[in-house]
Formats: structure tokens, sequence, C-alpha cells
């Protein structure tokens, strides 16, 4: 009992750590959700970009701190939002498009492929690895132990690059509740997200806002590409998995909502390290990762739409 | 009456066209491959169009049904011994179950919704299909025995062909009937529909049936020529390209989406390799690296487009989108297809109300 | 002899009781005004009726067949028409498939040609016969509604819900509407006709039902609801004491039963 009580807590501790990762693709896609009123089908492919881009910078300068190459992809991400939203998003509103219910799902999906296609064309298929951020120093805190590579807080291990990466995460959520509430613009994104036509009355211009908010939604999910690039070999597919686990935990949280989508994504992140590790047919349990998170996802789809916190957009 | 002549010349200077094709193409097998998988994605893309395009049901799961069939038709095969043609026909009906199972689940879900869990299912399919090693060979693929025992290429052009010609003939025949009347109303406005009589829970499941059949009938035999199936024909891209080759042809038009297919099929493969002059070449090979750089390589007389094709496909795909939501044979088809079928009935009523006055 | 029950009919979303305990009947051919302040109910009683919603109490029963919880498409076919605040035609359709959907989902082993006739005599009588073959989309606003009043007859129903027909129509048209409601009246079929336009609805209607936040607050004769202190509260806000005609705003004085000169500018 002992054992698998400490194995469970380990697992969870993984998963709250990976969980606070998808929190934040999570809602960069509820962003883009209550602000634009569709799905991002391209998401998955931002936080792939993302990923290449903090690889590039990281290897191809060495000299630079480690971990600017995470704004920096964000940044990037951020460009190639707001161009794609600009060019290919913005007409909806204009009415240029007919049945832009349709378009938009049609679009995303289609820019999803291509940068998946472009980035394996430049990139090329063999997987890249990354070099760890920074070394965590030396301490020993009796049951707090830090090394290079690695933490452990009592029996629990965790990662150097997956503690970084989901500090990074923490961080950027704090910036952006911040921003969110506290900024003119965040407040203006959530004014759009809520009413569009009052919105604007009140002088908010809600096509700026779309970019605003696409570009931001496709920023974070650069970033959190760029916060997780040094722990896993990054291929160009690595986007899809991302994105149906994304949509997962909109759907599960509630599409729509912010908060939601932020427990969403700890809850997905503990479920899939328990799925994972506590079910007794190791491998089959492991390849099958994924699918606990779109298991829950068809159950919730069917039987609670509106998730767990959400409202219709 | 013009219209229709001009309508049937097309028709049959394209049957002539395709029948005649393994003749011109007989020493170059790989050309007579590259028709047939056009046709098979023609076969896709078209019931595709039938279940988006026409009932408006956007489902990112059609490669699953295909998926279910050829894997059901090859577990079959191979555990139960049965024939390729009688394992064919039984994956087709699975398929065709499956189909009916996803369409009630869909019922209740609209145009996102929907598109979000046909992805699902078909994620959640391909991570089976991966881990069930046993049962389906896992990342390797299953083997199925071929359908007609031979090395030629020629039998299985005109298989499938004929499975186009066929399908494409039923698609129409459904989509001018009273069916395609419904499913046109649902994806203009379901609710409307639904108020003007139409029920909309039983045509919407006969669409997801209907096309989940016909992709899964392909499917099958597609795997039975090829020879194996892995559960990479579930990823993702293969969906977009589906969807691809039905935007770009029309997905509301079934034959649009049908040449979109073969055309694309085409003209990727013939992406494959930009020829370069015979002099250039030896320039060409120096220059492998920085070709390399790029994503480029250099092949026997030309460069090698590897990635990009697929990324020039995409591109055309958003332009497409974009600019020509309708697809690109659109006008073309739009002009041939619209029939003033009460040319008749208006003379008639003139008559009437001249007799009358 | 048509006969709609509606019995303490209640629909409530989440908190919210949009509807609460409304009951009527309709005997025969009425033609009868529903009208009520906004958000009174009326959509949702006509959603409830037509079986977008199933109430959440209460039984409706048409031609002694209980329809409350019956989907749409059954409701249709049991004879129950009705029209949408929006004009919901079938915009990339023809005229013609328009007007067909109707009557192939109520007779789906006929052929579509066995009905170009009867589409034709409904376009004719509305004046649109040359309009048969574009898509619905090339129509003006009100030629659109007109085509869906037109479809509405291809389902032959016993009894139509117009849900504000005269809403922004060009006063060229409400004669046209008018003139709709009043053949299709003759020929025997009950009307229930939702509007804020008071004159139209006292010039054409027999009997006035008024829903106030989800109740019926009163059922009768045009002239007495409109008298009706409950009813004046429920518009004003505010209980008048005068005797004497009373204004229901915006219209004019119009006394039921008489026949409003129409006015074709």
């Amino acid at each position: 009992m002992d054992g698998t009580f400490q194995l469970a807590l380990r697992l969870i501790a993984d998963g709250l750590v990976m969980g606070f990762i998808y929190a934040l693709m999570a809602i960069g896609l509820t962003l883009i959700f209550s602000v634009l009123g569709l799905v991002n089908f391209a998401h998955g492919e931002f936080y792939m970009i993302g990923g290449y881009v903090a690889w590039f910078l990281v290897t191809k300068f060495i000299n630079m701190p480690p971990l600017l190459a995470v704004p920096l992809a964000g940044l990037a991400t951020f460009i190639i939002g707001a161009v794609f939203d600009y060019l290919l998003l913005q007409p909806m509103h204009k009415g240029e498009i007919e049945r832009p219910q349709e378009y938009a799902i049609l679009i995303t999906f289609g820019w999803a492929f291509i940068l998946q296609y472009l980035t394996l064309a430049i990139v090329g298929p063999w997987p890249q690895k990354t070099p760890r951020y920074f070394d965590l120093p030396t301490l020993d805190l009796g049951t707090l132990k830090l090394t290079g590579a690695m933490m452990k807080a009592g029996f629990i291990p965790i990662s150097a690059t997956r503690l970084t990466a989901a500090l990074i995460s923490v961080i950027l959520l704090v910036i952006l509740v911040y921003f969110m509430n506290y900024t003119w613009t965040g407040k203006a994104l959530r004014a759009v997200s809520e009413d569009k036509q009052a919105a604007a009355t009140v002088g908010i211009n809600p096509r700026r806002m779309s970019t605003l908010a696409f570009g931001l939604g496709t920023m974070l999910a650069g970033m959190a590409g760029a916060a997780l690039v040094p722990a896993f070999a990054w291929v160009p597919q690595v986007g899809v998995p991302a994105t149906t686990k994304t949509f997962v935990i909109m759907v599960l949280g509630g599409m729509g909502s912010m908060p939601g989508a932020m427990i969403g994504g700890l809850i997905i992140g503990v479920v899939e390290a328990l799925g994972a590790g506590l079910i007794p047919d190791a491998i089959r349990a492991y390849a099958y990762r994924d699918a606990y998170g779109l298991i829950i996802f068809a159950l919730v789809l069917l039987l609670r739409p509106t998730g767990l916190f959400g409202r219709k957009s | 009456m013009k219209r229709s002549l001009l309508q049937w010349l097309i028709i049959a200077v394209g049957a002539v066209v395709m029948l005649g094709v393994p003749f011109a193409l007989g020493n170059k097998p790989y050309w007579l491959h590259v028709a047939i998988v056009a046709y098979f994605y023609a076969i896709l893309a078209s019931s595709w169009a039938l279940l988006a395009g026409y009932a408006g049901q956007f489902s990112f799961g059609h490669m699953a049904f295909m998926a279910v069939a050829a894997y059901t038709s090859g577990i079959l095969g191979r555990d139960l011994g049965m024939t390729p043609v009688q394992s064919i026909i039984i994956g087709t009906l699975t398929s065709a179950v499956v189909g009916f199972v996803i369409g009630v689940l869909c019922l209740r879900l609209r145009s996102t919704y929907l598109a979000l869990f046909t992805l699902a299912f078909s994620e959640i399919l391909r991570l089976a299909l991966n881990s069930e090693l046993d049962l389906t060979g896992g990342p390797n693929g299953l083997t199925l025995e071929l359908l007609v025992d031979t090395t030629s290429r020629v039998p299985y052009y005109y298989i499938m062909l004929g499975l186009l010609i066929v399908s494409l003939a039923f698609m129409y025949w459904l989509a001018n009937s009273s069916f395609g009347l419904f499913f046109h109303a649902i994806r203009e406005d379901e609710e409307a529909a639904a108020a003007m009589g139409v029920n909309i829970v039983r045509y919407k499941i006969m669409a997801f049936v209907v096309t989940s059949l016909i992709a899964g009938l392909a499917g099958a035999v597609e795997a039975h020529y090829i020879g194996f199936i892995t559960p990479n024909i579930l990823i993702i891209a293969q969906m977009s390209i589906v969807v691809a080759m039905a935007i770009i042809g029309g997905v509301e038009s079934l034959l649009g989406a049908a040449i979109g297919a073969i055309f694309v099929q085409f003209m990727l493969e013939l992406l494959r390799e930009i020829p370069m002059p015979a002099s250039i070449m030896p320039t060409l090979a120096q220059m492998e690296g920085t070709l390399e750089a790029f994503g480029l390589s250099v092949g026997e007389h030309g460069i090698l487009t590897n990635a990009w094709r697929l990324v020039v496909f995409g591109f055309v795909l958003i332009l497409t989108l974009r600019f020509y939501q309708n697809g690109l044979l659109y006008p073309i088809i739009d002009r041939l297809s619209r029939r003033p079928v009460l040319a008749e009935t208006v003379a008639k009523r003139i008559q009437a109300t001249e007799v009358e006055s | 002899m048509i006969e709609l029950d509606v019995r303490r009919v209640s629909m409530s979303f989440g908190g919210l009781q949009a509807l609460n305990g409304v009951s009527f009947s309709i005997l025969g051919n009425e033609l009868i005004g529903l009208i009520g302040p906004n958000g009174a109910g009326k959509t949702t009683l006509t959603n409830v009726l037509d079986g977008v919603y199933k109430p959440t109490g209460g039984e409706v029963w048409l031609n002694g067949q209980r329809i409350d919880g019956l989907p749409p498409y059954e409701i249709a076919r049991c004879g129950f028409g009705r029209t949408f605040q929006v004009t919901r035609a079938f915009r990339r359709m023809t005229v013609l498939k328009n007007m067909l959907v109707p009557a192939m989902a109520l007779h789906p082993m006929a052929r579509q040609r066995d009905f170009h006739d009867k589409a034709m005599e409904v376009l004719e009588f509305l004046t649109m016969e040359h309009l048969v073959n574009d898509y619905a989309r090339s129509l003006s606003g009100g030629q659109q509604k007109l085509l869906e009043l037109g479809r509405l007859l291809m389902l032959d129903p016993d009894i139509i819900i117009l849900d504000e027909p005269f809403a922004g129509v060009h006063p060229r048209l409400m004669g046209k509407i008018y003139e709709y409601i009043r053949v299709v009246h003759e020929q025997g079929k009950a009307f229930i006709i939702i509007s804020h336009d008071m004159d139209s609805i006292f010039t054409l209607s027999k009997r006035l039902l008024v829903l106030n936040f989800g109740e019926l607050i009163a059922d009768g004769d045009p002239n007495e609801v409109k008298q009706d202190p409950a009813v004046i509260e429920a518009y004003l806000g505010e209980e008048e004491e005068e005797e004497g005609p009373v204004v229901i705003p915006p219209g004019r004085l119009v006394a039921a039963g008489e026949t409003e000169e129409e006015s074709d500018a």
C-alpha cells in the first residue's frame, strides 16, 4: 500500500508539473475561442514552432542566455498568429466569407497542415534535442535536494527541465492574470469576449482585439513549446497530440472559461500521469496515455458539452 | 437539352480516357499505381463531400471508417482464413455499423463540436491500433492477402475505377433524390428543416452510414491491393489531404471532389521531382549540401522536392478556401448542373391561363 | 375540426421560469393574436408547441394526440407549421427546392415532380412564380418572407404560428401578407400571430392572447382585452384609472372586426 501510495504521489506531482504547461496552452486556445468564437485547429502547431524556434536560438546562439529563447519564441509565434489572423480570419468579419463557421474550422485545419509540412521541409524529420536551460544549483535542505539535473522533494523526483517548464508556465500564467484583469488591453479583450457589440460602442475596436487575441493565444502556445522543448525530442509532428490534448482540456474546463482551462489542464495532467503509471499493464497503459484525455473528452462532449465551468459562446 | 448533351459528351470522353489509360501506361506501372491511389482518394474525397458538403456534417473521422473496414478485413483474413472478397464485405459492413454509432453520437453536436469529437474518435482509434500489437500488428501494421493474385496492376486499376464509378453513380442518385434535398436543407438550416418536417435524426444518421460504407469499401479494397495497412493512415495529415482534395475540387460537388482528388494526386506525384536540364545536374550535385539545408535533395533528373510539394499543396488549399470557397471547379459545375426543371410545368400553366382568358 | 389543447404548460431554463402554467384551447379555424411585452415568452411558447423545447410541465394536445416532447419534424407532420422571427429560407437552394422540402418530407415516397404544380400554384398566389428557379439568397428580404409563407403551405398544416410576420416589412408587402392570412384562414386553417404591430393584430385577429412574464394574463375578444387592467399594466407598467378608449402603444384606435383599408402605399 505504501509503495503504491508513494507511486501515486509521485505521479500526481509529475502530472501537476505537466498540468501547468497544458494549462498555459489551453488558456491560449480559450482566449482565442472566447474572443474570436472559433477553435484554432492549428494551436498545437504553434506549440511545435515555438519549440523549434527555441531550439534554434539555443543551439545556434550559444552566448545568449537560454531562458531568453522562451519570450523570443513567443514573439515569433505571436507574429505568425497575428499575421494569419489578419490575412485569413479578419475577412470573416468583413463579410467576405460565406459560411464562416465551416471556414474557420477548415482554414485553421489547413494552416495546421501548412505549418507542419513547412517545418518538416525546413528542419527535417529527425528529432532535435535541446539542452537544459539551466542547471539547478546544488542544494541540500534535508527533504528538498537540488542537483544540476534534478530536484527531489522527499521521495518525489522532478527533472530540472520539467521543473523549469512548470515554473515558466506559472510565471506566465500569473502575468496573464494580471494582464487580463489590471491592464486596459486585457480588460478590453475580456469585454470583447463577453459582448462584441457592446465593446464596440465604448470605442474598443473588436477587429484589432481579435487579431491581438489570436496572436496572444498562439504566443502562449509557442511559449509552452519553448518551455518544454528541452524535455522532449522535437519532431514536426509533436503539434498534433498537443492540439488534441488542448481541445480536451478546453472542453473539460468549459469552452470560453479561462479558470476552467487552468483547472482542466491540471486535471488532465494528473489523469494522464496516474493512468499511465497505475494501470498494471505498463506498456499498454503508457501507449494509451493520450487516450485517457480523449476518452474524457468524448464523454464530456456528449454528456456535458459546457464542461465544468463553461458558458456558451 | 444542349446542356445535358454537353454533360454527356464530357462524361463519355472522360470515360474513354480513363478506360484506355492502362493501355497508354502499360509499361509504366508506377503511374498506374498513382492512378489507382488517385481513384481511391477520389472515392474518399467525394464521399466526404457528401457527408460534409451536402449534409453539412464536417466530420474528421472519415479515415477512421476506412481503417475500420481495412483492419477488420485483414484480421478476418488472418485469423479466420476468409477470402479477400468475403472479408472485404464484412469489413465494409463493420465500418457502416461504426458509422451508424458515430452518427447517433453526433446527433446533438454542432459543427465545431462535431469536428472535435470525430477528430478525437479518429485519434483514439489510431492509438488503439498502435497499441494492440497482438490484434493489429501495432505500428508495423497488418498484412493482407492480395485481392487479385497477379503482379500486374491493371486488374486493380479497373477494380478501383469501377468502384469509383459505381460509388459516384450511387451518390449522385442519392443526391438528386429526396435524400439530397433533405441533406441540403439540413446543411442550410437544421432547425428550419426540422420545422418543415424533415426527419433530421434519420437523415443525419443515414449520411454517416452511407458515407462510412463507401469509405470502408474503398479502404478495404485499397488495403488488399497494397497488401498492408498501418495506423499511419489515421494521422491527421491524411485526413487533411482528403479534406483538402474535396475543398479544392469543390466540397459541394461530388464530381468536383473526385476530380479534385485525382488532380491533386497527380500533381503531387508530378511535383516530386522538378526536372532540370542535364547540363545543370553536375552543378546541382555539388550544391547538394546547400539544397539539403532547405529540405531539398538532388535526384536523378532534377531536384527532389520532398516535403515542399505538400507545402505547395497546403498553400493551394488555403488560397482556394479563402478565395474560391466553393472549389476551383465550382463555376463550371454549377453552370452545367443547374436544371430549370420547371420549363414544362411553366409552359403548361401559361397555356392553361391562356385558355382560361 | 382542428383542436389544439394547451394544458398548464410550463417551461423553465435552469432558474429562469419562461412559461408558467399557460393554458388555452383552439377549436376550428380561429385567428388568434398572441401579444405581450418583450421577453414575455411568446417565442418560447411557440418553440414549446413546435417541439423545439420539451416543456418542463404541462401537456399539449393536437387533434387528440399528445404532442409535447415530440421532435419538431414529427409535430410538423401532425399539422403544425411555424415561421421564425428571422427569416430562415434555405438560402443556397432554389425557391422551388425550398418549396419541395416540406412536401417531400411529408410524402417521401412521391417524386419531386408531383409537387411542381402545387408549388407553382402557391408561388403564383404570392406573385413570385417568376423567381421559381432563383436561389433564395438572391431574393429580397420581403420576398424571402413570402417564400417562408409559401413553404408553410406546402406543409399543409392545420395550425400556423407566424412569429413577427410584419416586422420590418415594406408597406406594399403588408397587403400581400394580410391577403395570405385571410385566404389561408378561409381555407380552414387556424392562425396564431405573434406581433408587436398592434394595428395588424387588431385588424386581423378575432381573439387575443396576452402573455406577460410567462403567464397568460388575458384571453378573449380583442376589444375587451384591450381594456383589461392587467394587460394595460403589463404594457405601461402602471394601472390606468381612466375609462373610455384606451390607447395601447404604438398603434391607433382600431375596433376589431372593422375591416381596415389596406393601403398599398
